[in-house]
C-alpha cells in the first residue's frame, strides 16, 4: 500500500514550526487563563539550617491572598524525587540548600504573592555545611541527610588490574574538575493548575515524564493518579532539567486552595537558577595504562559527582559515567569507584549526556597524552583500540548491537578538519595566536539501561476525511521528535504527514510511553508508532474499505473503535553488571568530533573556529533534525569547555541570572559540519537508533585536546576560561591542583568512601519526621 | 498612569502602574504571549520587539514609556491568516528553530536589521544576532534562515 520510505530519512521541515513563529500560544506558560491567580515559593535563606518557626499570619491576612500552605497542608507524602523521594514537597525541619521550598502562596496579583511571601516568618538555626564533594566522603563531615553523605557508591573492578599497571610500558594518571553547568532553557519552569468542575486536577506544565510526574503528584496528594492529568508540551527547552517536578507540586497544592480558579506560577530566572537541577560536577581521578605498542591495558578511575542536597537522578548519572569510564575501547581490566554525594550545593540531576561529559574529558584526554608518549597519531591510537561487535565493553558488557565506531571514526578521518588540520593551523593570522586540532570520541547508552522497566506505547486515532491523530506521552522539547513522529506515522500509514496530528504530553491522551531522556525519543516513539499503526492498518482491513476516509465511515457505521493502542518493551541486554544498578545498555549511540581552535597567547582566550561532528544515528529519520541537533550539542559543548560553570560559594549561587552566567552567542560558537553515519539498528524502528545527547559529548575533550595541540598544556579544569587557560600557559603554580595534598585528600577519600557503612533510602518508607512546633493562623 | 499604544495597529488605552514592564504590558495586560520572557535582564533578546520599527528589549523597557508609540510584536509580524512573514517561512525552511521559545526574539531583532542590512555577509549575520540568546540550535540554522530571507529579498 505504501511506497517504502516516503518519509522516513527526509528533512521534512517541522511540523510544529508555523505556530511557534507565529507567537501563537503552544507553550504551557503562554496559555490564556480565564480569571487567574498567582503562585509563588518560599524559599530557603540559608544552605543549611534547622527550621525553628514557620509562623504565616501575617501572610495570611495581607489582602488580596487567597492561601498560604505549608508542610502541614501536604496532604501525602511529603516528599519527592524519581529514583528516592528525599526531597520535602515543602520542607519541615530542615533545610538543605539555598533552593529549598517552605511555602505557597496564592494571591489576585503577582505583586501581592510577592508581597505575602515578605511576611512569612522564619526563625532558622543554620548549620554547618559541607559544600565539597570529596570532603562529603569523610568521616565528620556535617550530614546533608541523615543516612549519611553517600548516595550511591558504585565499584566494578575486573581483571587484572595491579599486574596491567605493572606491565605498563604507559601510565597516565591526572585529575579532572568539570563544571556545575546550568540548563539555561530559555522558558523557565512554570506552569498552571486547577482544580476542574469534574473534580480532576489538571496540571499545564513543560516538562519530560508526564505520567512519572503525575505519579508523584498523586502521591503527595494521596490522590488515585488517575484523578490527575498533566498537559506538559511543549517546552520552551528541557535538556534533563525538567525530568524531575519543578512546578507541579506547588501548582497541585495551590490548586486545592482556590476554588477551582487556575493558578500560574511562572519562576524569575534567578529561581529557576538556585531551585533547578544542575549538571553534576564531576571529580575524576584517572590513571589509564597503555602497552609499547599502544594497547589499552588497565583504566582506573575514582569518581565523585556532585548531586546537591537531593539525589533526583544523581545515581543513574553515577553509573552511566561509570559505564563508560573507557569510552569506545578495550580495556581488559578495570577499576572504577565511583560515589554520587549529597552536599549543599544546590542539585543535580540529568542534564544531557547524563555524567558521560564528565569522565569522556578525563579519558580522551589521558589517551592524547598517552599518543604523545608512545609517539604515536592520536586517531591512529585510538583505531587501535576500538571496541568492535562482538567484544566487551570496559566494563564488561558484550556489544551486541550495532557497533558505529569504525564508520564514526573514518568519517571524522574524512573531515576536512582533521584531514586538512596542517593547512588550517597555519593559516593563523596574528603572530601572538596558536592554532590546534583536537579529537573525541563517544558513545552513549540509549535507554534506561538493564532492570529498568523500559517501554513505548501510543494511540492512533482515525478522524473523519482518513486522517490521524498519534498520540503520545513523550513531550517535544524541542528536539523534533514531533516531526518524527509524525513521519513514522505517515510512513505507517501511507497518509501525508500533513494528515497527521501529534498529541505529545498529555496523560489523558495516550498511554505511558516514558520520558523524553536517555536519547530514547526516537526509538520509543518510532517503535510505538509502528506497532500501533499496524493495529491501524488491520482496521482498515477489518472494515473492508478502499480509503481511510470511508473506514472511518465503515467503522461509525458498525460502532467499531477507531482508536488503536500499541506497546512494547525495550530490549535490553542479558547479563546485568552486579553491584551497578541499571548497567548495562544495550544499544548505544556513537560520535565523534574534530576541533579547530585559536588561542590567544596574550589573554589565554580560546575562540572555536570550527568543528567537525560526527553521530551514528542508525537510519537517520529526518537528517534536518540530526544537524540541528548536532549544531546544538555542540554549542552546549563549546560553554560546557569554555565558558559554563554555575558558581556556588559557601552553598550560595553568585551567577544565577544570564547576565553573569554566560552561555555562548552566536559569536562563540563555531561553524559545525555535521557527518551522518548510518549504521543500521536492527532492533530500532527502521534501523533508527537516536542521537539527541551523543554531540554534546565529545566536544569538551576535543577541544582540551586542541588548546594542547595549539600552545602545549593540558587543561583538568573545565571550563577552560582564558585566566586558566593564560595561567596554565605561564606555568603559574596556581593552576596545578594536582598537588600532593590533593592527592592525600583522595587517597583519604577512597579509604573513607570503601568503608563508609551506606543506608539504603527506602523509597516507600521514607517517613516524614514530625514538623517543628510551629505558630500558624 | 494613563498609556495609549498602537499595537500591532489597534489602539488600547490602559490605566497602568507606573512600574509595569512593556513584556508584562503585552503578555499579562494585552494577551500577547507570543513575547517571551527569557531572562528579565535585557541578556537574551527573547522579550524584543519593535518600538517605531526600532528592535527594543520590552523587559527593559516601561509600558507608559510607551505613550504615542506603535508597538510591533512577533503576532502582528503574520501577514494575513495562514500565512507566514517571507522571515518566518525562512526560519521554517532552514530549521532555525528547535524549542522556539527565543524565536520571537531573533524575528524581531532582525525584521529591522535586514530592512537596513539587505545583504549581511555571514560575519555581520552573528555579529547581528551576538544579542539574542538561543539555548537550541547553535545558531547556524539561524543564520542559514537570514541568508535565506536576505536571498529572497531582505525579508521584508
Ligand atoms: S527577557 Fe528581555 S532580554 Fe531577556
Ligand atoms: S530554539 Fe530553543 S532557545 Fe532557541
Amino acid at each position: 500500500m505504501t511506497n517504502q520510505q516516503t518519509w522516513i530519512g527526509k528533512s521534512v521541515h517541522r511540523v510544529d514550526a508555523p505556530a511557534k513563529l507565529k507567537g501563537e500560544p503552544v507553550y504551557m506558560t503562554d496559555r490564556p487563563l480565564e480569571n487567574p491567580c498567582f503562585g509563588r515559593v518560599l524559599r530557603s535563606r540559608y544552605p543549611h539550617a534547622r527550621i525553628l518557626r514557620i509562623d504565616t499570619a501575617k501572610a495570611s491576612a495581607l489582602p488580596g491572598v487567597i492561601c498560604v500552605l505549608t508542610h502541614k497542608d501536604v496532604p501525602g507524602l511529603n516528599g519527592f524525587g524519581i529514583v528516592i523521594p528525599d526531597q520535602p514537597v515543602l520542607c519541615f525541619d530542615k533545610v538543605r540548600m539555598m533552593g529549598d521550598a517552605l511555602a505557597l502562596v496564592a494571591a489576585e496579583t503577582p505583586e501581592i504573592a510577592a508581597a505575602a511571601l515578605d511576611l512569612i516568618e522564619v526563625d532558622y538555626e543554620p548549620l554547618p555545611i559541607v559544600d565539597d564533594a570529596l570532603a562529603a566522603i569523610m568521616p565528620g563531615s556535617p550530614l546533608v541527610h541523615e543516612t549519611g553523605n553517600i548516595h550511591l557508591r558504585t565499584v566494578i573492578r575486573r581483571g587484572e588490574v595491579a599486574q596491567a599497571f605493572a606491565e605498563a610500558a604507559v601510565v597516565v594518571d591526572h585529575v579532572y574538575f568539570t563544571p556545575r553547568q546550568a540548563h539555561m532553557f530559555l522558558e523557565t519552569e512554570g506552569g498552571v493548575g486547577q482544580l476542574m468542575p469534574n473534580g480532576e486536577l489538571h496540571i499545564w506544565c513543560p516538562a519530560q515524564a508526564a505520567f512519572r510526574d503525575r505519579l508523584q503528584v498523586a502521591r503527595l496528594l494521596g490522590w488515585d493518579p488517575e484523578r490527575i492529568r498533566e498537559y506538559s508540551s511543549p517546552s520552551g527547552g528541557a535538556f534533563g532539567g525538567k525530568d524531575e517536578l519543578t512546578v507541579q507540586h506547588y501548582l497541585a497544592l495551590l490548586a486545592l486552595h482556590t476554588g477551582g480558579r487556575p493558578v500560574k506560577i511562572h519562576l524569575s530566572r534567578e529561581e529557576s537558577t538556585v531551585a533547578g537541577i544542575k549538571r553534576h560536577p564531576f571529580m575524576v581521578q584517572m590513571r589509564t595504562a597503555a602497552a609499547a605498542d599502544g594497547t589499552f591495558l588497565a583504566q582506573e578511575a575514582f569518581v565523585v559527582a556532585d548531586t546537591g542536597a537531593y539525589a533526583s537522578l544523581g545515581g543513574p548519572v553515577l553509573n552511566l559515567a561509570i559505564e563508560h569510564i573507557g569510552g569506545v575501547y578495550r580495556f581488559p581490566s578495570l577499576n572504577v569507584e565511583g560515589y554520587c554525594v549529597y552536599t549543599n550545593n544546590g542539585i543535580s540531576g540529568a542534564f544531557r549526556g547524563f555524567g558521560v561529559p564528565q569522565v569522556l574529558v578525563a579519558l580522551e584526554s589521558n589517551i592524547d597524552e598517552i599518543a604523545r608518549r608512545l609517539g604515536r597519531d592520536p586517531l591512529d591510537l585510538r583505531r587501535q583500540n576500538l571496541i568492535q561487535r562482538g567484544d566487551l565493553s570496559a566494563i564488561g558488557n558484550p556489544m551486541t548491537t550495532g557497533v558505529g565506531n569504525q564508520a564514526v571514526l573514518e568519517a571524522l578521518e574524512n573531515s576536512p578538519t582533521w584531514k586538512e588540520r596542517t593547512a588550517k593551523k597555519a593559516a593563523v593570522t596574528d603572530p601572538w595566536k596558536r592554532r590546534g586540532v583536537g579529537i573525541g570520541l563517544c558513545m552513549q547508552g540509549l535507554g534506561l539501561g538493564k532492570g529498568i522497566p523500559d517501554y513505548g506505547a501510543a494511540v492512533i486515532e482515525l478522524l473523519p476525511g482518513g486522517k490521524f491523530k498519534v498520540g503520545i506521552s513523550i513531550q517535544e522539547i524541542g528536539t523534533g521528535n514531533q516531526t518524527a513522529y509524525a513521519q513514522f506515522a505517515a510512513e505507517a500509514l501511507g497518509c501525508d504527514v500533513a494528515d497527521v496530528e501529534v498529541i505529545q504530553g498529555d496523560t489523558g491522551y495516550s498511554a505511558d510511553a516514558g520520558t523524553v531522556t536517555a536519547t530514547r525519543s526516537v526509538f520509543t516513539g518510532g517503535k510505538a508508532i509502528q506497532i500501533t499503526a499496524e493495529k491501524m492498518v488491520a482496521l482498515l482491513r477489518s472494515t473492508g474499505a478502499e480509503s481511510y476516509a470511508a473506514a472511518y465511515a465503515v467503522a461509525r457505521e458498525r460502532g467499531l473503535e477507531t482508536k488503536v493502542r500499541g506497546s512494547f518493551a525495550w530490549p535490553e541486554a542479558d547479563e546485568e553488571i552486579p553491584g551497578a544498578f541499571g548497567l548495562p545498555h544495550h544499544i548505544y549511540g556513537y560520535g565523534a568530533q574534530a576541533a579547530l581552535v585559536e588561542v590567544d597567547t596574550l589573554t589565554g582566550e580560546v575562540q572555536v573556529l570550527e568543528v567537525a561532528s560526527v553521530v551514528d544515528t542508525g537510519k537517520s529519520i529526518n537528517p534536518m533534525g540530526v544537524e540541528g541537533q548536532s549544531e546544538g550539542g555542540v554549542a552546549q559543548g563549546v560553554g560546557l569547555a569554555l565558558m559554563e560553570d554555575t558558581v556556588v560559594r559557601e552553598g550560595r549561587f553568585l551567577n544565577a541570572n544570564m547576565s553573569n552566567y554566560i552561555i555562548p552567542t552566536a559569536g562563540d560558537v563555531p561553524k559545525v559540519e555535521t557527518f551522518i553515519v548510518e549504521v543500521h539498528e536492527e532492533k530500532g524502528p527502521s534501523g533508527a537508533k537516536g542521537m539527541g545527547e551523543v554531540p554534546i559529548v565529545p566536544t569538551m575533550p576535543a577541544i582540551f585536546g586542541a588548546i594542547y595541540d595549539a600552545v602545549g598544556v593540558q587543561m583538568f579544569r573545565a571550563p577552560a576560561t582564558p585566566e586558566r587557560v593564560y595561567m596554565a600557559m605561564m606555568g603559574d603554580p596556581s593552576a596545578t591542583e594536582d598537588t600532593p595534598a590533593l592527592r592525600a585528600r583522595i587517597a583519604e577519600g577512597r579509604r573513607a568512601g570503601l568503608a563508609a557503612q551506606l543506608h539504603q533510602t527506602e523509597g516507600e518508607g521514607y517517613a516524614q519526621p514530625k514538623g517543628p512546633e510551629d505558630e500558624e493562623a | 498612569m494613563k498609556v495609549t499604544v498602537a499595537v500591532n495597529g489597534t489602539y488600547y488605552t490602559r490605566e497602568v502602574e507606573p512600574r509595569l514592564l512593556l513584556s508584562d504590558f503585552l503578555r499579562h495586560e494585552l494577551g500577547l504571549t507570543g513575547t517571551h520572557v527569557g531572562c528579565e535582564h535585557g541578556v537574551c533578546g527573547a522579550c524584543t520587539v519593535l518600538v517605531d520599527g526600532q528592535a527594543v528589549r520590552s523587559c527593559l523597557t516601561f509600558a507608559v514609556q510607551m505613550d504615542g508609540a506603535a508597538v510591533t510584536t512577533v503576532e502582528g509580524l503574520t501577514p494575513a491568516e495562514g500565512e507566514l512573514h517571507p522571515l518566518q517561512e525562512a526560519f521554517r525552511e532552514a530549521h532555525g528553530l528547535q524549542c522556539g521559545f527565543c524565536t520571537a526574539g531573533f524575528l524581531m531583532t532582525l525584521v529591522p536589521y535586514l530592512a537596513e542590512h539587505p545583504n549581511p555577509s555571514e560575519a555581520e549575520i552573528r555579529e547581528a544576532l551576538s544579542g539574542n540568546i538561543c539555548r537550541c540550535t547553535g545558531y547556524q540554522n539561524i543564520v542559514k534562515a537570514v541568508q535565506l530571507a536576505a536571498a529572497k529579498g531582505g525579508g521584508r
